[in-house]
């Protein structure tokens, strides 16, 4: 639809000559509308099963100085996706990206996109853009002009194609070859003008990019990626600079942005708060290596190690024993529990999120303890409580003094086990 | 704390106002009046008959001379200059210091010392043929080419550091970016990192093409004398008294100056490129 609009735009000029192309395209571009791409992504979406893999990274490896950064890495991304790399800084999540965007060389291992291996294709050869990290517009140039980059120094040859306006071979005089340069210049315009609109910039083009705000950089960095159509979009940080209200507004923004798009995002974030609310999946990494792949839910619901279970979220984990089938003892007690096969008798440990507790009366609890500290967080109160010796957080709708009695219980679907790490390394 | 360095100011303002404000005020007074060591201020009286100094056919070549080569200095100084700043810039070596510091090292000598070697290794028998049994040069002292060769040795330092500075001060996250968006290593130089390092250029022009300009010893040395620039009739002017004579052309030289100075500001707004 935004191909016609533009379209649309451009019969108003009064070029004859063009005039007679542009509904030559019109023609073109109708034809192509019916695989509009916000609807192929709907039907896409319906039949999840059948997804395309898009970039395959197969054992991926990067060493510095005798360090991997990335530790034989496996990945397998989606068409129309939003993956985000998720992990403290260090943890190989933006040496992964810059591998995945051609400005690093892996040591080891294949990085396969549309099934062709892209390890030595530089740069500017895939079909991938970047939002960096300080957005790196260009300081010599005006809004409309760091949009424009892109499209602007690619040859004719690639513009026409990117268009889907191809010369006629009949008559290639110097006029009509002038006429179609005219062409695709006008298209790249009204392509930088919608790219502009598309992140709420219209009004900005000839701004300079020292005379615009964080925020407004930052979707002058988006245009200029989106404006060249890439089909991976990767996005580095891109809102750690920002403040929160305005981080969360653009969490928002992208993640409609990308459903809309069809593009596939790979997304590198520490904040697990904004991995959270936009990923499809997230990939928690450690030290180059992944620890869990999966939706937020799962990753927040069911971690697979203590580390999954600290960096997601606050948590409590607890040593415990798998008694027999469904049945789990810790703190003292015996649990119902769901879902979980051990081995009966193994040792294993126990997550259950501060929110998952539930409070009851004294003496139908299952453990019970006193409050030590109490923190009002607008809708719920973060409580600490001591029970023994071990302190754990709740939280919850009721209000409860220091040094109140609290009982508390968990239903068994609330419970997570894991196995205890072999290495029995503390994080 | 403030008052004080205003007061350890003074020295300096005493300095810049006795040594410089006064006698700029004196020379562009004596270029206009009849003002000379025989002529008291009594008999002070307004003339520009001196200015005819101007058409006259010795100082529009010094002029074009200077101006020429100036030009072809600071043209040859930028090619030159812009590879070796980008050399530098691009090294892998973390103390670039060392090397900057090769590249203002030929600057500890002195510069009359520097330009007399220069004319013994471009003379028939030189140092250079005694110790190696062949020289590099043959006999160019005299031509234009020595004079050429002798300035840009000299300026190009003040070429090569601007630039330098400026390039330095480019983000590599832009460079990125422009591969990024399709462009190849090549357009991305020309496309990012030239426009950016364009005010470094514009200041190492200017450091170099007004010295050259108004420079007199190594057109002199080098030259044998045979090419003179307007640095070398000031100079003559001076020497034999003729002080209206000397201080307009000085004048002129300093809108030059002047011009230059607008227009780096119009480039390089803080001097960024200078730090």
């Amino acid at each position: 639809m935004r191909i016609i609009g533009r379209l649309c735009d451009l019969s108003f000029c009064d070029l004859h000559n063009i005039q007679k192309k542009v509904n030559k395209t019109l023609e073109i571009v109708k034809k192509k509308s019916i695989i509009n791409p916000c609807e192929t992504n709907k039907k896409q979406r319906r039949t999840k099963m059948d997804k395309k893999a898009l970039i395959e990274l197969i054992d991926v490896t990067k060493t510095y100085d005798g360090e991997n950064v990335v530790d034989h890495l496996n990945l397998t991304i989606y068409e129309n996706e939003f993956v985000t790399l998720l992990g403290p800084s260090g943890c190989g999540k933006t040496t992964t990206l810059r591998m995945i965007g051609g400005f690093v060389q892996p040591d080891e291992g294949k990085i396969i996109i549309n099934g062709k291996v892209f390890n030595d294709l530089p740069p500017y050869a895939r079909p991938i853009h970047t939002v960096f990290q300080r957005y790196a517009l260009f300081p010599h140039l005006s809004v409309f002009e760091n949009v424009a980059f892109g499209l602007r120094n690619r040859t004719y040859d690639y513009l026409s194609h990117f268009f889907g306006v191809l010369e006629e071979k009949s008559d290639s005089s110097k006029k009509s070859k002038r006429d179609h340069h005219k062409l695709l210049n006008t298209m790249i315009d009204s392509a930088v003008r919608d790219a502009l609109a598309l992140v709420k910039l219209k009004g900005f083009e000839n701004r300079k990019v020292d005379q615009i705000s964080g925020g407004q950089q930052q979707r002058v960095a988006l245009a200029r990626a989106l404006v060249n159509k890439p089909q991976i979009l990767l996005l580095d940080e891109p809102l750690a600079a920002l403040d929160l209200k305005l981080r969360q507004n653009m969490q928002y923004e992208l993640k409609e942005m990308q459903r809309k798009l069809g593009i596939t995002f790979i997304f590198v974030t520490h904040d697990q708060e904004e991995a959270m609310t936009m990923s499809d999946r997230i990939v928690v990494m450690k030290d180059g290596v992944i620890q869990q792949l999966g939706t937020p839910k799962s990753v927040y619901n069911e971690p697979v190690n203590r580390y999954v279970a600290n960096f997601i979220g606050e948590t409590n984990i607890f040593p415990g024993t798998y008694i027999k089938k469904d049945l789990v003892h810790f703190m003292g007690a015996d649990f119902k529990c769901t879902g979980y096969t051990f081995e009966d008798g193994e040792q294993v440990e126990v997550v259950i999120r501060p929110e998952d507790f539930d409070v009851v009366d004294l003496e139908k609890a299952k453990l019970q303890g006193i409050v030590t500290f109490s923190l009002f967080k607008g809708v719920h109160n973060e409580l600490d409580v001591k029970i023994g010796d071990v302190s754990i957080m709740v939280n919850t709708y009721e209000t409860y003094e220091v040094g109140e009695p609290i009982g508390l219980t968990v239903d068994p679907y609330e419970i997570h086990i894991m196995k205890v790490e072999s290495d029995g390394e503390v994080v | 704390m403030g008052k004080s360095f205003k007061i350890l100011a003074i020295p300096y303002q005493v300095w810049l106002s006795v040594l410089v404000f006064i006698p700029l005020v004196a020379m562009v007074v004596i270029s206009v009046t009849n003002l000379n060591s025989t002529v008291t201020l009594s008999e002070l009286q307004f003339t520009m008959e001196h200015w005819v100094l101007l058409t006259q056919r010795p100082t529009l070549i010094a002029f074009r001379n200077s101006l020429i080569y100036a030009g072809s200095t600071t043209l040859i100084s930028f090619v030159l200059g812009y590879f070796v700043a980008y050399q530098i810039f691009r090294l892998r070596i973390k103390n670039k210091f060392i090397v900057l510091t090769i590249v203002i090292l030929p600057m500890w000598s002195n510069l009359i010392l520097r330009t007399e070697a220069l004319l013994n290794i471009f003379s028939e028998n030189n140092i250079l043929k005694s110790i190696m049994g062949f020289s590099l040069f043959g006999n160019i002292a005299g031509t234009p080419t020595a004079v050429l060769i002798g300035l840009v040795f000299t300026y190009m330092p003040f070429m090569i550091l601007p630039i330098y500075t400026a390039l330095e001060k480019i983000d590599y996250a832009l460079e990125e970016a422009a591969l990024d968006l399709g462009l190849t290593p090549m357009q991305s130089f020309w496309k990012v990192v030239f426009p950016l390092s364009f005010r470094g250029v514009v200041t190492g022009s200017i450091l170099v093409f007004l010295p050259t300009m108004a420079g007199f010893a190594i057109p002199k040395i080098l030259s044998k004398g045979r090419i003179i620039f307007i640095g070398n009739i000031i100079d003559t002017k001076f020497i034999y008294t003729n002080y209206n004579s000397g201080a307009l052309l000085a004048v002129i030289l300093l809108i030059f100056i002047l011009g230059s100075i607008l227009l780096m500001t119009r480039f390089d707004k803080e001097g960024e490129t200078l730090l």
